[in-house]
């Protein structure tokens, strides 16, 4: 609101497109777009609540499987299940969750980590997750703590529609605010690499925003075109896979983390008469050859290494029998202690700067109007300020119903 | 409300029409017209009553759209756009200043300082980021006299003529020479010296402060020396020893905030085997902490250690009967670390945006044992190491149990020997040193000849230091810049977003810093700029990853606009139309009254 009055601001509005242009320069030339790939994580989400959506939550559990066995830490999946079909009353197999008929592969087996569950997953917290803007206290765990070298894996799988996709049967991610997360993401140097994967009706449409480099789409489905289930399971009594991302296990299913394998080969492997859909990919945002970039690069971890060829001799050259003699047991107290101090020394620099800072606000505020801005401005008194208002119109009635008689 | 007015209206019209008919009927004058005319002034009662309804609708206003409002700290947009132009456009120059010292030379001091001069400009490569601004100063030590050029260099008046001699260097422990000529150039200056003595046997150390030395044959060129000379300043002292490419500068493994947790694993591969512990605290208090306080100014560095149980690696290896041991190769290395079954992120004592450094020593199991890493050439590796860069290294290191002729029996716990563990943090120390690009060989090979390089017991040389601080100042100003200008993008782009005070706080702070880094390294204080710049840097961060900055808790105005139109509306609407009636019925009336009054004026 202020911008509008603020000449000030409008300026800024007006510089805002120069700065944008400045800035797409800056990163072009930027050398961080040729860093090295270094690691690869993965954000799995199951958008939809309630048994009869027991298939999207299958599909979500087979992919962290899939990319564990090839190679991501469990520390870097973030896993998103919206309900838990384990534990559902209506599941006559408790806590297991299959995604076949055959029941060969309890996806619900051991060592399954589940980062945000039930009424956790909502668009917020999501973006909360793309964007890497969370409280304090959320731990590690649930942090998608990539860098400049990391490749990303997003899988969705839920109900969608034209540019949306529903989250908890209640609210609704839209492909601007996708668009919008990945594009702050790409500002903050999150990813080197994005693979957005989604299986949901209409999946292509969630696509449209997007607009950052480095990121590649499939989806599957175009606009106008569902995603169906694969088959039903009677044992279970609901679908328990869809077609996509059934397809997508069978591919995998073949590989090993040694395998080479290209994303285009497992793009052509999407069949639409099998699919009931066309499955889609967005390519145009993507540098790299699809033929050169193997599926380890985003559904696997594939480890750059660099031997060592040498130990840092310096040590080796005291004595260390006589070094030992010297750190006498204060000493290597005092060391604990130091360090300590150090962080405590911190804390205090920071605070030190803030009482000066408070004391120059203070002391431009020395005029009474501007105090009363100041107090004016503080969001917990609005209340008390109409308040105020109100009282203040009293007067003026009285004045004028005086004046009347 | 509007009811009521309105009711009042009707009545108060009706009063009044009553009123003004009320005198007419005994007026008995001709040209009396009461449809254009009225005696009586119209009253102001009517009109007074309808306008203090809308003025108390207009006081209101602005309490209403105070209240509606949303609180916004002002951001110092301008001082943010000034920083990274300021960044880009002149970029940041760190002074440096280099001193050759000729020992045992006749020659003009003039002419080497332009040799070297033109040979340094010839061999550095401009950083389009940042870059040095050096200044060069040479001394021809005489014995008795010195010649300087600059003659009035404020620098190189601080060496002493005579001080050092090539007696000095005849000796050959080189730490006892680099103490030497430490004490001789002073070791708190931030001055770049290179002695070059002429008598005795050839050699070339660059020493663990910033000073390197070589002596060379009597019958040596001085042109030659000079080349040598500007090589060490630049590719040593410069860039560090380093070559481009392997790691690229940009990977800095320090946290946004300015951390790093270096953890430590020992992985018992098979505990049915073996199990081996280590005395951690000693090799920590003895061989880490030294290095850690080295590093202060650029990573606040903290340590945690484990020990884990059921780890296998994820890789192959084979049987090597030559070797007589287990043999992996490089090919391998990629799938060695078994993500699933290591458990190596404790996450406890690293907060959300410090970097966690892995180091694993791996123990492998009987079955396995020895194992070995060979090179892609044939040869087996000394370390037995390797690093994955931000992610941290890894050392396969193999008991004494497993040898077959080895008379040692594996009891059920064992400590790892500390010879062996002191070896094993050497290599920790090279894969750390890897990790920040830097190599751990003693030896700097280029063209004109191989460098000696002393290593130094805290794990950096002073120069090494350095060349770190100045890139991680670089690094840390322009990622500081860029996050608080994507900040102020974001904010204006988002009118109707929250600024608490913390993010103004933390953004003033953080340009505070950054100005503070920006002076500190151009007055040449390397450490206390890099301190700052990633105290800049963190605060910067903070204030991007505010948790309130999230677009889709706000709202656009055109919301708030349709939120509070249905309250207000179709009140004002009333108000206001009444107001403008009332006004348009006051002018008619007195306009009736004065033309009553101007015919009464005439006939009388």
């Amino acid at each position: 609101m202020e911008t509008f009055i603020n000449p000030k601001s409008l300026f800024h509005l007006l510089l805002l497109p120069c700065l944008l242009l400045y800035s797409s320069i800056a990163y072009n030339s930027s050398p961080v777009e040729a860093a090295m790939h270094t690691n690869n994580w993965a954000v799995l989400v199951c958008t939809s609540r309630f048994w009869f959506n027991y298939r999207h939550m299958a599909n979500t559990l087979s992919l962290y499987r899939t990319v564990k066995r090839l190679g991501i830490p469990d520390e870097r999946i973030i896993l998103m299940l919206a309900d838990d079909m384990a534990c559902n009353t209506r599941n006559k197999y408790p806590a297991q969750v299959f995604n076949n008929e055959n029941h060969r592969l309890n996806l619900y087996g051991d060592n399954v980590e589940v980062d945000y569950r039930g009424y956790e997953v909502t668009v917020e917290n999501f973006l909360r997750v793309l964007t890497g803007r969370h409280e304090t206290a959320v731990p590690r765990s649930k942090r998608l703590l990539s860098d400049e070298g990391s490749h990303i894996l997003l899988y969705m799988t839920g109900h969608g529609g034209d540019e949306f996709l529903k989250f908890q049967d209640s609210e609704e991610l839209q492909s601007h605010d996708l668009a919008d997360a990945v594009k702050q993401m790409k500002e903050k140097h999150r990813f080197k690499e994005l693979l957005i994967m989604v299986d949901t009706c209409q999946a292509a449409t969630l696509f449209n925003q997007l607009q950052s480099p480095g990121v590649l789409a499939i989806g599957s489905s175009m606009k106008g075109e569902n995603s169906y289930s694969h088959h039903l399971d009677s044992d279970v009594g609901v679908s328990v896979v869809d077609r996509f991302t059934y397809y997508t296990l069978a591919f995998f299913e073949r590989l090993n983390i040694y395998d080479n394998a290209s994303l285009s080969s497992l793009f052509s492997s999407y069949n639409p008469s099998l699919l009931m859909s066309t499955a889609y990919y967005r390519k145009d945002l993507y540098k790299r050859r699809l033929e050169e970039v193997p599926v380890t690069n985003f559904f696997g971890s594939v480890m750059e290494t660099i031997h060592t060829d040498a130990a840092y001799k310096a040590l080796s050259r005291r004595n260390s029998g006589r070094f030992e003699d010297e750190m006498s047991l204060d000493q290597s107290v005092h060391h604990i202690e130091r360090r300590m101090l150090i962080k405590v020394n911190d804390g205090y620099e920071i605070h030190d700067i803030n009482p000066e800072l408070l004391q120059g606000e203070e002391g431009a505020s020395k005029c009474p109007w501007s105090t009363f801005r100041n107090k004016f401005q503080k969001a917990e008194n609005v209340d008390s300020l109409v308040n105020y208002g109100l009282v203040a119109m009293i007067p003026l009635l009285v004045i004028s119903t005086w004046l009347v008689q | 409300m509007a009811e009521i007015s309105e009711a009042q209206d009707s009545d108060s019209s009706k009063l009044l029409d009553s009123d003004s008919k009320a005198p007419q009927r005994p007026d008995s004058e001709p040209e009396f017209d009461p449809k254009l005319m009225r005696k009586s002034k119209p009253g102001l009662k009517r009109l007074f009553l309808t306008f203090s309804v809308l003025f108390s609708f207009l006081l209101g206003f602005p309490f209403l759209w105070k209240s509606v409002e949303i609180y916004r700290f002002p951001l110092p947009f301008r001082e943010i756009d000034s920083l990274s132009t300021q960044l880009r456009s002149d970029t940041l120059l760190f002074p440096l200043h280099f001193h050759a010292l000729f020992v045992g030379f006749d020659s003009d001091p003039d002419r080497l300082r332009r040799s070297i001069l033109s040979e340094i400009t010839k061999l550095t490569s401009q950083n389009p980021k940042c870059s040095d601004n050096y200044t060069l100063s040479v001394t021809v030590d005489l014995g008795s006299r010195c010649l300087r050029g600059p003659t009035s260099s404020p620098h190189s008046s601080s060496y002493q003529c005579g001080s050092v001699t090539a007696a000095a260097f005849v000796q050959n422990d080189d730490v006892a020479v680099d103490e030497r000529l430490a004490s001789v150039f002073g070791g708190k200056t931030k001055e770049y010296s290179v002695a070059v003595v002429k008598g005795g046997s050839e050699r070339a150390v660059v020493g663990k402060y910033r000073h390197a030395w070589m002596v060379v044959g009597d019958g040596s060129d001085v042109g030659m020396a000079a080349v040598k000379v500007a090589e060490v300043l630049v590719k040593v002292f410069i860039n560090g020893g380093r070559e481009e490419g392997l790691i690229r500068n940009e990977f800095m493994p320090v946290g946004a905030d300015g951390k790093i947790v270096l953890s430590f694993n020992l992985l018992n591969a098979d505990p049915h085997d073996w199990v081996y512990d280590w005395d951690f605290e000693k090799i920590d208090d003895t061989l880490l902490t030294p290095m850690i306080e080295a590093l202060g100014p650029v990573a606040n560095i903290s340590v945690e250690s484990q020990v884990l149980y059921h780890t296998p690696k994820a890789s192959f290896s084979y049987w090597n009967q030559k070797l007589e041991s287990y043999v992996f190769s490089t090919k391998d290395l990629p799938f060695f670390v078994n993500s699933n079954e290591w458990h190596l992120d404790t996450s406890i004592a690293a907060g959300g945006r410090s970097k966690i450094l892995q180091f694993a020593v791996y123990v492998p199991s009987a079955k396995e044992c020895p194992l070995l890493l060979q090179l892609p050439n044939g040869e087996i590796s000394k370390t037995n190491g390797f690093i994955s860069p931000m992610w941290g290294g890894v050392i396969v290191w193999n008991p004494q149990g497993c040898l077959k002729d080895s008379e040692f029996k594996p009891s059920a716990k064992n400590i790892i020997p500390i010879q062996d563990l002191e070896n094993m943090f050497e290599v920790f120390i090279g894969q750390f040193r890897q990790l920040f690009g830097f190599k751990s060989l003693n030896v700097y090979t280029n063209a004109s000849g191989d460098w000696n390089l002393l290593p130094s017991e805290r794990g950096l040389t002073e120069w090494e230091l350095d060349v770190l601080s100045w890139q991680h100042t670089c690094f840390n100003l322009h990622s500081c810049a860029t996050t608080l200008g994507s900040l102020s993008r974001l904010v204006q782009s988002l009118p109707r977003m929250i600024i608490k005070d913390e993010i103004g706080k933390q953004v003033k702070l953080s340009l505070e810093a950054a100005k503070l880094a920006l002076s500190n390294a151009s007055s040449g204080v390397y450490e206390s700029s890099a301190a700052s710049s990633s105290q800049a840097r963190s605060l910067a961060e903070d204030a991007f990853f505010d948790p309130s900055i999230m677009s889709v808790s706000y709202y656009s105005f055109e919301h708030c606009f349709a939120v509070y139109s249905p309250f207000f509306l179709p009140v004002s609407m009333h108000v206001v139309l009444a107001a403008l009636r009332e006004l348009k019925r006051y002018k008619q009336e007195k306009a009736k009254y004065l033309a009553w009054k101007a015919k009464a004026n005439t006939a009388t």
